[in-house]
């Protein structure tokens, strides 16, 4: 940390909140607020001389309460910066201080908050964690038994430089124990509070006990797990090693705590799932792992940058296995615990992913997007038809590129935001969003070329560019036979699926449709599975009304790994077409063409599409004209 | 079950049943077994851990004749401190219905009336809070044909209230819990506390 402060071009600032995020990838403004810490810190030294003078005393949370500290203070004496603040909750403005300090004159007990707006290129969140609050288990007594404490606070008291200097007391009468027992997931992997593991807690009291293990032979450790799980590399070999020190491990989760009145001695109530046995063993301390939890402001934090939370509360990835570092958001990339419980190793290593990801926006005077990006035609949306803009595709955008400043004023797409995924194009009343590359008249000149000749035969199978497509792919490639009356049509989401192409492909005589996009959990544009999913719901109940034969409008969700799968769909999809006399599915099309056209009535407004229904290849000049209006 | 050509397994049939959906959940963690007040204490292969583990891994028979299964009473102490939140007396109470459609017997030690002394008066039947006793008619030696209390085994739980109400001594749970032997544990602790009258 000093060596960081003493870099130029790094700048550390302390005791400051991020109040605002405005803007994209390579051109942030950040709004901070720099509350005021009534101590100048261009003239503090940090000789601590205020601190000495100070009457007042309240607990350090640096040293978990544990200690105590002044009401002007510094957390720990390695802080950096090394710049005393006052904490105005505590203060009697006896003014010791000011007279302690002297000729420096570093203390200003008028000075306010700080209101600083920065541009930025890129912005690395490193927010940490919390701690789960083991006191709402009332069956390990944590807060009622004076000798049941957190690793964390057993940390401390073992901490050279923390309140007893490393000498390791329990609290109840302040002598060394000698029976010690950790207990795991405390909170974590429990439907009541924690679902989640929280990742290091088996290798942090592992490492623990070794620590006191070593410091002293004599204590007996015990730990009591659910699981052991050491998966990286050399934690298995440091766990044998705690073993073989002598460190007892008892599989089976405690149900309950209970002290012994006179001694303050505690009994740990748990079955060893090994013997099968349920066991009561005495002990001078209990050590608790609590569970991580994301910290208590990640709510308001995502707000501010707007980046969605995965279902534990911590901020949300862009890909779980391929992009972990980055954030949905362009130019935001998570280091360490924020994104998810992690060990030291895991956090820098993200940590460093991030800031070479972070350097390469810094480094490059462009920055390259997908073309895919979408348009927003202003004379079609509702807010200048109507006066008054709907706001569905803002709603849509998985990464809030739609920006609504006023209900008057039509959609805008920050281009740098926008990833392409088409969600708000198929989701907009008015069809007034279209999608470079993938334009509804490019799609439906596919449509019509595919459905050319006997379309009463074809299946059309919509597929979405990541996993559904690829999952053809590999049916392709793996040789699996499937029916050749197949015509794919590739979008890159299944939220790009607009209901006019389903409805279309009917109009067309289409014999069937499927509809095919990622698992819910693999979408690549974080909720365009989702949208799309709605979206198929909604068509498949359309059709339900319309009494149309199950089977000829299916909905299956493919990953790229699911060849066989595809496959086998389109085989079934081949088989239902089969099991309906051409006769019967002739008069069934016919039946349902003017209930498509119905719903198809706005389509030929669509910029482009009436052109395309007559000639595919004047297309790109139809955009173009379109594009020349906005 | 009465199909014979579709195979159910062990877990899906208790999954089936009210209460016992989430036994799939459990990741062994003993938590159930050290909370549970009959536990070991009483009876030495008492483990409602290893029932949902029988009944995941399909070993039926162990499971009928575990005392899990027949001891558990359902007061769900368990039930709040479950990590998984499994309702485990559910899963027991569905592995006992199990059991009990398949003409199993209980392998505890279940209360017993002497029919020549019962004079069916019905205090048993009422007390019983398994509803376990029923006054019926049988054919008794040397009483001919009258109604006596009756004992079903798979709903008895050997609480002993029956017996402690019973005014003419005619109902008991036989062996460890007989009026005599808890006497005798009773006058044993009294004199090993050195209490004296």
């Amino acid at each position: 940390m000093v060596d960081a402060a003493r870099q130029p071009r790094v700048d550390i600032r302390t005791f400051t909140e991020v109040e605002q995020v405005e803007g994209f990838v390579g051109n942030f403004v950040v709004t901070l607020r720099e509350k005021s810490k009534y101590v100048l810190a261009d003239r503090c030294n940090g000789c601590s001389e205020c601190a000495k003078v100070c009457p007042i005393e309240v607990p350090n949370y640096f040293e978990l309460d544990l200690a105590p500290r002044k009401a002007i203070y510094v957390p720990m004496s390695q802080s950096v910066p090394l710049v005393y603040s006052i904490d105005m909750d505590a203060c009697i403005h006896c003014y010791k201080c000011v007279e302690a300090c002297g000729a420096l004159e570093a203390i200003d007990f008028n000075q306010e908050d700080k209101i600083v707006q920065e541009e930025v290129g890129a912005i690395v969140v490193a927010t940490g964690f919390s701690h789960f609050d083991p006191s709402v288990m009332e069956e390990y007594g944590y807060g009622r038994f004076s000798n049941v404490i957190t690793s964390m606070e057993m940390e401390r008291l073992n901490n050279s430089a923390g309140p007893t200097a490393g000498n390791l007391i329990r609290p109840s009468d302040r002598k060394n124990p000698q029976r010690l027992a950790f207990i795991n997931c405390v909170g974590s992997r429990d439907k009541r509070y924690i679902e989640s593991c929280s990742n290091f807690c088996c290798m942090y009291s592992i490492k623990n006990a070794v620590l006191l293990k070593q410091a002293n032979p004599d204590v007996d450790i015990t730990i009591y797990y659910i699981d052991i799980r050491t998966p990286s590399k050399g934690y298995e070999e440091f766990y044998d090693r705690a073993r073989e020190m002598g460190i007892h491990f008892i599989q089976g989760r405690p149900s309950m705590i209970t002290e012994d009145a006179e001694t303050h001695n505690l009994i740990i109530h748990s079955e060893d799932i090994t013997l099968g046995r349920v066991i009561e063993k005495e002990y001078d301390m209990v050590m608790l792992n609590q569970a991580a939890i994301p910290q208590p402001d990640q709510n308001h934090m995502s707000s501010v940058l707007n980046v969605a939370q995965s279902p534990g509360g911590w901020f949300m990835e862009y890909h779980p296995k391929l992009r972990p570092m980055d954030s949905p958001t362009d130019g935001i990339f998570f280091a360490g615990a924020c994104q998810g419980p992690k060990d030291i190793p895991s956090s820098v290593a993200q940590g460093s992913a991030a800031a070479s990801r972070a350097s390469r926006i810094l480094l490059s005077e462009k920055w390259e997007i997908e073309p895919t990006i979408a348009v927003v035609w202003p004379e079609r949306c509702s807010a200048t038809t109507r006066g008054r803009a709907c706001g569905i595709c803002a709603k849509a955008c998985p990464y809030g590129a739609i920006n609504i400043f006023d209900v008057k004023d039509p959609a805008e797409v920050v281009i740098a935001k926008c990833h392409g995924c088409g969600a708000c194009v198929a989701e907009c009343p008015e069809d007034a969003i279209t999608q470079l590359h993938y334009t509804d008249a490019q799609i439906l000149a596919q449509m019509r070329a595919v459905l050319a000749d006997k379309p009463e035969e074809k299946i059309l199978a919509f597929r979405c560019q990541w996993c559904s497509y690829g999952g053809a792919d590999l049916a392709g490639t793996s040789h699996f036979e499937y029916t050749a009356n197949e015509r794919g049509l590739r979008v890159m989401c299944s939220a790009r699926m607009d209901s006019d192409f389903i409805y279309e492909a009917y109009r067309l005589g289409a014999g069937a449709v499927l509809y095919s996009g990622c698992h819910p959990q693999d979408c690549h544009y974080i909720t365009g599975q989702l949208i799309g999913a709605k979206r198929a719901d909604r068509l498949q109940r359309a059709f339900e009304r319309m009494e149309m034969t199950d089977g000829r409008f299916r909905v299956e969700w493919i990953s790229a790994a699911e060849g066989d799968k595809y496959a086998r769909v389109l085989n079934e999809m081949q088989a239902t077409l089969d099991s309906i006399t051409p006769e019967v599915l002739h008069d069934e099309i016919e039946r349902l063409k003017p209930e498509m056209e119905k719903r198809l009535k706005k389509f030929p407004g669509v910029p482009g599409v009436s052109e395309s229904m007559e000639y595919s290849d004047t297309l790109v000049e139809a955009i173009l004209k379109a594009k020349e209006t906005e | 079950m009465s199909d014979s050509t579709t195979f159910q397994s062990f877990a899906e049939e208790v999954k089936a049943i009210p209460g016992g959906e989430f036994v799939e959940l459990c990741f062994s963690c003993g938590t159930c077994t050290s909370q549970c007040m009959i536990q070991q204490k009483v009876e030495p292969d008492y483990n409602p851990r290893r029932l949902l583990k029988m009944v995941m891994m399909e070993m039926r028979s162990d499971a009928y004749n575990s005392p899990t299964t027949w001891l558990c009473s359902s007061c769900d102490l368990c039930y709040p401190a479950c990590p998984q939140k499994i309702h485990i007396s559910g899963v027991i109470t569905a592995v006992k219905k199990i059991a009990v459609e398949q003409n199993q017997t209980t392998v505890i030690q279940t209360a017993v009336v002497n029919q020549q002394t019962c004079v069916a008066c019905g205090l048993c039947v009422e007390a019983c809070p398994y509803d376990a006793i029923t006054l019926e008619r049988a054919r008794v030696p040397y009483r001919g044909e009258l109604q006596v209390a009756t004992v079903d085994p798979g709903l008895c739980m050997a609480c002993g209230v029956c017996s402690a109400i019973c005014r003419s001594t005619s109902i008991k749970i036989p062996d460890d819990y007989s009026d005599e032997n808890l006497i005798d544990a009773l006058w044993g602790w009294l004199n090993r506390q050195k209490v004296t009258f």
